[in-house]
């Protein structure tokens, strides 16, 4: 009871932030804190649950992007149609890629998502119709629009989706958290053998877990590619943001609802406002900070955040 | 009190736009990768902006009457100039974040960076959003100032002027020393890069009459090189143009030697060609390689200017000026200069001066003809020049009037060397 409200209250704060900030930046911060949020809260269904650790998640990512912006700027989608084209080609690409890659187990099998990650971001780079190595703009249109999914004027309609995307993502998982799959994901998670000897079949389990997750990630992509107007492979491909999600997640704490959201909120506001402060310095000591930091929460709290959170709860209670 | 009531009064009548309350600071907002693995370029331009700013302030003397006129920014009547330093750290949402930072809580008047051409295009769409004006020094897309923006202006040649100087050359040279330069013959490789430079020269090639014999585009990191030099040999063309990566030029280089191919004239895409490592594996056996470059370090004993500011640069970032902080220390001078003549941090009247901006050659540490925007925001005036590898090392070779060494031409062949 004391949870749900609690819950309810965060919810009407996070509401009601836009009418209270009114600046950019605060609401730029927000906006990075939902869609990376979302974005581990995806990646989580499928390390978190099933236990398949990918470090290539960029890939679908960048199909959300990609396939939005071409269709906004080579066909005049809207790029509601483009999210929902994107979303479906990522799924689609996840089931032809994991039937290969999903043969692989533990460590061989990130290896392989980082290889899918590497193959994809060279393709792109030459790829001529798509931009290449020199990316693609989203054309601007003024005024604003929903349907053009474009505001120049102001974030909070940004502000919205983002806090949509996350919310959809929770959604999810906390279904599958109720549901035979998501019973039968952390049966694969947790030996594999005795999962399919129970009669899991877990072949088909792992193609579920990265199907829902790369079906949301390639939403975040297209929100990307709207928000920034701009895309290159650099940006939207690159393994560092394949392991940025998975920090975000892992920091937060893997495998439970909240832990990818928890992540988010502290690792965005981190880096952007140790950059703000230090960054003009040209000593790069707000990435040393922020890489500090990180190890700090790594090697005392191995769970995540979440974790931490849990053992200070337990010890006041017992 | 009569004296100060006459020189309020005259600078009344002079600039109409003091009439409005004068700002006591001029806050530009620089942002540039300050981290990651382009952080090098963030740091050497730190130092030059902050000279730049400097001389505005009157705090540090430049003794050219350009910047002498800049001097306690007159326009504003002493306002100070403040810089406020943002890291992009190479991303383009990075950029796009911190530039509407700087112009919604900072209120910077302007915004100048920011090295990588991705980060340029998000944070000048910003600019663009707010009705802020945007100086660009360096990013080299063509693409930049084709967006039909109104508040982006870029000093800094282009990928397609850099190509341009070299017909340039090969028409000066041909008058200069008598020689008929007719065929061509081009090699890049195939990513983006290569295949961009490729078209240039095709295009340019056949603007200026020049016949191209040959036209490949090989795969990038070979490991051979033998059948592209072999078919080189065969075409034998007057100019060899090639468009590489180092390794690639290495190999190249060292393919020529063994299959004893002798081109009178190589003109490279910089890149490749002009990096340290080049010049280290191979610098003996490429003697006489050619180079579009922007700016070269032996032109600063040539230039005053350049060498002025090289006493005070080489103090404060313990080396000498070198391209990217002598660009960026030219599009600041303009921004400030046209704030100056604005008198007013209104964002319209220094979109206006910018727009009637006209910087004579001489004035700049560039060799450039001067500063002077398009109806696109490009600098019209704009040189590349032309180096060649001489004894190890790259020097001026092109425009003449500013060349520190003469052209080698022809290539010794191989059998003539020591």
């Amino acid at each position: 009871m004391v949870k749900r409200t609690a819950l309810l209250a965060l919810l009407a704060a996070v509401l009601v932030f836009p009418a209270v900030f009114t600046l950019p930046f605060p609401r730029h911060v927000m906006i990075m804190i939902f869609l990376y949020g979302s974005l581990a809260v995806a990646w989580n269904i499928l390390a978190g649950y099933c236990g398949q650790i990918s470090l290539g998640h960029a890939v679908f990512f960048g199909i959300g992007a990609y396939t939005s912006t071409l269709l906004v700027a080579r066909a005049g989608l809207t790029p509601w149609a483009g999210m929902a084209a994107g979303a479906a080609l990522a799924v689609v690409f996840s089931q032809a890629v994991a039937f290969p890659v999903f043969r692989l187990r533990g460590h061989y099998f990130a290896i392989a998502t980082i290889a899918v990650g590497e193959i994809v971001q060279t393709l792109v780079i030459n790829w001529d119709w798509a931009g290449g190595a020199r990316g693609v703009f989203v054309p601007i249109k003024r005024p604003d629009s929903l349907w053009n999914f474009q505001f120049h004027e102001s974030k909070a309609l940004y502000y919205y989706v983002a806090l949509g995307l996350l919310l959809l993502g929770l959604a999810v998982t906390r279904w599958l958290e109720r549901s035979r799959h998501g019973y039968y994901f952390r049966a694969v998670r947790e030996d594999q053998q005795a999962a399919a000897s129970l009669g899991v079949n877990v072949a088909r389990e792992k193609h579920r877990a990265i199907a829902v997750s790369a079906g949301l990630t390639a939403l975040g992509g297209t929100f990307y590619a709207q928000y920034i107007f701009f895309i290159d492979p650099e940006s939207v491909l690159s393994l560092s943001l394949s392991i940025l999600i998975c920090l975000v997640a892992v920091l937060g704490g893997v495998g439970t609802l909240w832990g990818p959201v928890v992540g988010a909120a502290v690792l965005v506001p981190l880096s952007e406002y140790t950059r703000v402060w230090l960054g003009g310095t040209g000593r790069a000591l707000d990435v040393v900070i922020y890489g500090a930091l990180i190890m700090v929460i790594a090697v005392l709290q191995p769970a995540g955040l979440v974790g931490l959170a849990a053992r200070l709860g337990r010890g006041r209670r017992g | 009190m009569s004296q100060t009531l006459a020189i309020v009064l005259a600078s009344v009548l002079a600039l109409p736009a003091l009439a409005a309350a004068q700002p006591r600071e001029v806050v530009l907002g620089v942002v540039y990768p300050m981290s990651g693995p382009a952080a090098q370029a963030g740091v050497d331009n730190k130092a030059v902006f902050e000279l730049a700013a400097e001389i505005a302030n009157g705090a540090t003397d430049l003794p050219f009457p350009f910047y002498q006129r800049l001097k306690g920014m007159p326009g504003l009547k002493g306002a100070k100039v403040r810089l406020i330093f943002a890291d992009h750290q190479g991303k383009p949402d990075v950029g796009q974040a911190e530039a509407e930072r700087l112009i919604t809580q900072e209120k910077v008047t302007a915004l100048v960076g920011s090295w990588h051409s991705a980060v340029t295009a998000t944070m000048s769409q910003a600019a663009e959003r707010h009705g802020v004006p945007f100086l660009n020094p360096e990013s080299s897309s063509p693409g930049l100032t084709r967006r039909g923006f109104k508040w982006f202006f870029r000093t800094s040649p282009h990928d397609e002027h850099f190509t341009q100087v070299m017909f340039d050359f090969f028409r000066d040279f041909e008058k200069k020393r008598g020689v008929k330069l007719k065929t061509l013959g081009l090699t890049y490789e195939d990513t983006l890069f290569g295949a961009d430079s490729g078209k240039v020269m095709k295009d340019l090639a056949k603007k200026h009459g020049y016949e191209v014999v040959l036209d490949i585009q090989y795969r990038a990191r070979a490991t051979s090189l033998q059948s592209e030099v072999q078919r080189l040999k065969g075409a034998n063309p007057d100019v060899w143009m090639p468009t590489s990566y180092q390794t690639d030029a290495i190999l190249f280089t060292r393919t020529m030697k063994e299959l004893d191919f002798n081109p009178k004239m190589i003109m490279t895409q910089d890149a490749g060609h002009i990096s340290p490592d080049f010049i280290a594996a191979v610098g003996k056996d490429a003697e006489g390689t050619m180079s579009r470059a922007p700016f070269s370090t032996d032109l600063i004993e040539k230039r005053p200017v350049a060498r002025a500011l090289n006493v005070l640069y080489s103090k404060r970032a313990g080396k000498d000026l070198y391209d990217f902080p002598a660009r960026a220390f030219t599009g600041m001078m303009t921004l400030l200069d046209a704030i100056n003549r604005a008198g007013s941090t209104a964002p319209d009247a220094i979109q206006k001066a910018l727009i009637a901006t006209s910087i004579p050659g001489e004035q700049l540490i560039m060799t450039w003809d001067g500063v002077k925007f398009d109806e696109t925001g490009q600098n019209t005036l704009v040189k590349g020049i032309i180096l060649q590898l001489l004894g190890g090392k790259y020097h001026t070779v092109y425009p003449f009037d500013v060349a520190t060494k003469d052209v080698l031409y022809p290539i010794p062949a191989w059998k003539d060397r020591k």
